[in-house]
């Protein structure tokens, strides 16, 4: 037999890999990505170099696209301390199928909000000052600290991973060190929930107590955000897994493990739905505060706020997800997760710009008479905004990516292809034989 | 793609029937176990150990906190034994003329699009048109100075709201804070000329970085020179807000409210004054008389 024939056949059994090991699907993915992600590094790298001047921020709408891409970064990394909470604290031990995973999309949102966050600063080489010039008062300066430390803590979390998924682990006092850190779990997802609880509100809190807001003005702001970052968050990482099994032909985590999640999920929709009804019902149905009612109109008027609020945030960001995941029928079925987590991440990003968006677009009334002074304001994000978004959006696939291939992040994986194909048991785990030349 | 599979999970063909008919899910690695009693008695005691620490470490720690709080704290308005900076600005008398806006420009060096001080026209319920101007308004309980992350904004005891250009990591949330819209960013490096300038005064303040807040800081220059000097601001001129010595009606008077005498305190103390947005409680330090018809 000759080696042409030999390694077709082989081709034909084994799924192609090219450099070796990998298969192209999975490289080209990672190429584009990386290419999204330099585009971005160059957009930032402009912005640094010209000011945020290049942006369409203004002083009367200071913050605008990166602030949404920071705030949906850590609400859709709170999948790490709902899903740690519920192994380390609640005993939820089948969990852990799960929690490895979450940790590292948790990681990778943090590292994306810092990102954005350091572009959006006016002085990005001063980032290190919240930590030491300290104003107790400020909810910035808590969430600043606060996430400073939960990345910390989710570091802490990923070093066993690290050390298992690599060679490192053959070294002696670092197995050790992994082992030690394994143990420490309960203490460091006890820390990572205290952080996570009081950042992830105080997120919401940043608009909640500004009482010269009146559409944000709201003491339910924190609580609505922490709810939908633990419904969004485990929805995201439930449903990038199950993406990225499909690419791997492998279920990355067991179907009882998914379907708690999504039940999880679903009740975490429907509490956070429960209190948003009940804040719209406060703050607009029951209440003809005049500032405020002036507001809303207003945003009805001019702005999609309206439509997005009740079809993007409610009736497809939570309630349509929350039936998905709580109806046995529908959520023993992956691509219905899949559909519903997405759902549920849209949501969150349109709450986000929403939030964002409601307040600065109203302008201020201080002038003490009664003519409208100041018109609405408007924003679009420049090119180069968007360019820095997407670049941080890549940066955060490729991470999940990059992390799911090399790094042990689902203990119970299982591959598919060993199923499917009997035939191929033997060697559909291993790596192809050394008679298949490395593809152009 | 084969590294999550160790050869002992790996499903044999044999398995491969039970696997597709009934899924069980993978067996759980051995160190998944979390808490035996050995390791819960360690924790407990390390536990316990570290409250006995916390408890040591509890007296200077809370000396610690205490003063970050009290740092952060604004000073009660006129906490200074001798001087509460407070401006009042009679509406019944502007007539718009813009010089305030101007001389403020010239003197802070401000382009027209960062204005520490600005005018709208408002008009009254009855339709009678009026002036407003506003400074930053030096609120006693500021929005801006509990918001601001690194406590780069602060009240002084004389009542002065401040800001430390060099602790700024111009995050922008005072901006969002401030109710009156008193805060501008440095959007870029400048390297406009300052057009207001011989005309309306002369810079008096160096330009402030690219990428921090800044707003209107009572010509906070002119106070702390003129007083160390001897000087009373609110009478004499080079102690005293540029926007107040150009006014050419003299609709802004500037002056200390801790002094009885002072025209600030006798106008406070005898006419009705109003406050912007009284009922947000920033208790702002600068006074309005308002135009008729207005009250």
């Amino acid at each position: 037999m000759s080696t042409a024939t030999a390694s077709q056949e082989t081709a034909a059994r084994q799924p192609r890999r090219i450099f070796g090991r990998f298969s192209p699907v999975f490289v080209a993915w990672v190429l584009a990505l990386a290419l999204v992600f330099l585009v971005g590094v160059a957009a930032a790298i402009y912005v640094i170099a010209n000011g945020l001047g290049v942006t369409n921020l203004t002083n009367a709408l200071p913050w605008g696209l990166w602030i949404t891409v920071d705030l949906s970064a850590i609400a859709l990394g709170a999948g790490a301390f709902s899903l740690s909470a519920a192994v380390y604290l609640f005993g939820m031990k089948r969990f852990e199928a799960i929690a490895r995973a979450a940790v590292w999309v948790g990681l990778t949102g943090y590292t994306s909000a810092m990102l954005a966050l350091f572009i959006d600063i006016g002085r990005p080489d001063r980032f290190y000052h919240p930590i030491i010039y300290w104003n107790v008062h400020s909810v910035l300066w808590e969430i600043t600290m606060c996430v400073v430390l939960y990345t910390t803590v989710l570091m802490i979390e990923l070093v066993p991973v690290l050390i298992e998924s690599t060679p490192l682990h053959k070294i002696g006092i670092l197995h050790r060190l992994a082992h030690f850190l394994h143990r420490l779990m309960p203490i460091v997802a006890l820390m990572g929930m205290g952080l996570s609880l009081l950042h992830q509100s105080s997120l919401g809190a940043t608009y909640g107590i500004l009482t010269a807001r009146p559409v944000w003005y709201s003491p339910s702001a924190p609580v609505l955000f922490i709810l939908s970052a633990v419904a969004a968050g485990p929805a995201l990482t439930m449903s990038a897994s199950i993406i990225a099994g499909w690419f791997m032909r492998k279920q990355l985590i067991p179907t009882d493990v998914l379907s708690g999640v999504a039940r999880f999920v679903g009740f975490a929709a429907l509490a956070y739905l429960y209190l948003k009804l009940w804040s719209w019902a406060a703050t607009n149905y029951y209440a003809h505060v005049p500032e405020q009612q002036l507001g809303l109109e207003l945003l009805a008027e001019n702005t999609p706020y309206n439509f997005t609020f009740w079809f993007g945030e409610v009736l497809f960001g939570a309630l349509v997800p929350a039936i998905f995941l709580l109806w046995r029928r529908t959520r023993t079925n992956s691509s219905v997760i899949v559909l519903a987590g997405f759902m549920l991440i849209a949501g969150l990003v349109i709450n986000r710009w929403n939030v964002t968006l409601s307040g600065f677009v109203l302008p201020l009334d201080w002038s003490p008479g009664v003519a409208n002074v100041f018109p609405l304001n408007t924003y679009e994000p420049a090119l180069v905004e968007w360019l820095v978004a997407i670049g941080i959006v890549a940066y955060s696939w490729l991470a999940f990516t990059l992390g799911v291939r090399f790094l042990k992040l689902y203990p119970n994986a299982r591959d598919l292809t060993v199923l499917a194909n009997p035939r191929d048991s033997g060697t559909a785990g291993e790596e192809p034989p050394a008679t298949i030349p490395p593809q152009p | 793609m084969t590294e999550q599979n160790s050869p002992e999970t790996r499903p044999t063909p044999e398995t491969q029937e039970a696997l597709i008919d009934q899924v069980t899910p993978a067996p759980v690695p051995e160190n998944v176990k979390i808490l035996s009693r050995r390791e819960f008695m360690t924790l407990l005691i390390g536990g316990g150990a570290s409250l006995v620490l916390a408890a040591t470490l509890a007296q200077p720690l809370d000396t610690i906190v205490r003063q970050a709080v009290a740092s952060g704290a604004a000073p009660e308005p006129g906490s200074d034994p001798n001087y509460h900076w407070v401006m009042v600005i009679d509406l019944s008398k502007c007539i718009g003329c813009d010089y305030c806006v101007w001389a403020c420009q010239a003197t802070n060096d401000t382009r027209d699009d960062m204005r520490w001080n600005i005018r709208v026209t408002d008009r009254t319920a009855q339709g009678v048109e009026f002036h407003v101007t506003r400074p930053c308004l030096h609120c006693a309980h500021a929005p801006c100075v509990s918001v601001c992350p690194v406590g780069a904004t602060y009240n002084r005891p004389d009542g002065l709201v401040v800001m430390d250009y060099d602790k700024c990591i111009g995050c922008r949330y005072c901006q969002t804070a401030c109710p009156y819209g008193a805060r501008v960013f440095n959007w870029e490096d400048r390297q406009d000329v300052n057009d207001k300038a011989p005309e309306w005064g002369k810079p008096e303040v160096e330009r402030r970085a690219r990428g921090v807040v800044e707003k209107c800081t009572f010509c906070i220059h002119r106070i702390d020179a003129g007083v160390a000097r001897g000087l009373m601001p609110g009478v004499d001129e080079a102690a005293t807000p540029a926007c107040v010595n150009v006014c050419p009606v003299t609709a802004r008077y500037f002056g200390n409210l801790n002094d009885p005498t002072s025209t600030v305190a006798q106008i406070i103390k005898n006419q009705p004054t109003l406050r912007l947005r009284e009922d947000l409680g920033t208790d702002p330090n600068v006074y309005y008389i308002p135009p008729e018809g207005l009250l």
